[in-house]
């Protein structure tokens, strides 16, 4: 889906360059956040609050991005991303429900709720090969 | 839908691109219109046939006969 090849449309060409614009800054914050303590001093204190909004505006951002992908595109691509981001936006509401079941009911090991966006995204990358209709 | 585009496309030398940029639509498009899996919606079907200049039932079968 984000292949920028010589055969993509200028409102394809317009998504991978919002995309790269939105996620780059996503991952670094989550990955800063990850292996490093940058960010600690601002738990529990009102900056988190702003931390946990900065990290979210991207969310917001790719969700414009896709909305554009669909309204600027053909009727097929239309059709396919829709279908796509239905069915991972889906299966990954499946997932969440079911590991915050799991670790309620199952004693499964807690997992912070942000992991949720980077669980779309892979499944997302995961049934991409298999939407190739609009049927 | 099974159709006769690819037919019509190659009899005039055209590329799945060029027919693309004819109709408005990608390449992407093309190409599943052609291996049917995508139905096209009743505009773009009447471009098509304007573009071939041939009535839309001669490009597409009808499912329903």
């Amino acid at each position: 889906m984000l292949a920028l090849g010589k055969s993509t449309t200028a409102a394809h060409r317009r998504y991978v360059l919002r995309t790269m614009a939105f996620m780059i800054p996503y991952v670094l914050i989550c990955v800063s956040m990850m292996v490093t303590d940058v960010f600690d001093e601002v738990i529990g204190k009102p900056a988190g609050w702003f931390l946990a909004a900065a990290v979210s505006a991207p969310v917001i951002g790719q969700l414009w991005a896709t909305l554009s992908l669909i309204r600027d595109s053909d009727e097929f691509v239309r059709a396919v991303t829709a279908k796509l981001f239905i069915i991972s936006a889906g299966l990954a509401m499946a997932l969440a429900t079911f590991w915050g079941f799991a670790e309620t009911f199952a004693a499964a090991p807690h997992l912070p709720g942000w992991l949720i966006y980077a669980a779309f995204w892979g499944i997302l990358g995961l049934v991409s090969p298999f939407v190739r209709t609009s049927n | 839908m099974r159709n006769h585009l690819k037919l019509l496309r190659t009899e005039r030398g055209w590329t799945q691109e060029q027919l693309g940029q004819e109709l408005g639509v990608s390449r992407q498009a093309v190409n599943a219109l052609e291996t049917e899996k995508h139905d096209p919606s009743l505009d773009l079907a009447y471009r098509i046939a304007v573009l071939f200049a041939r009535p839309v039932e001669e490009i597409f079968d009808n499912p329903h006969i």
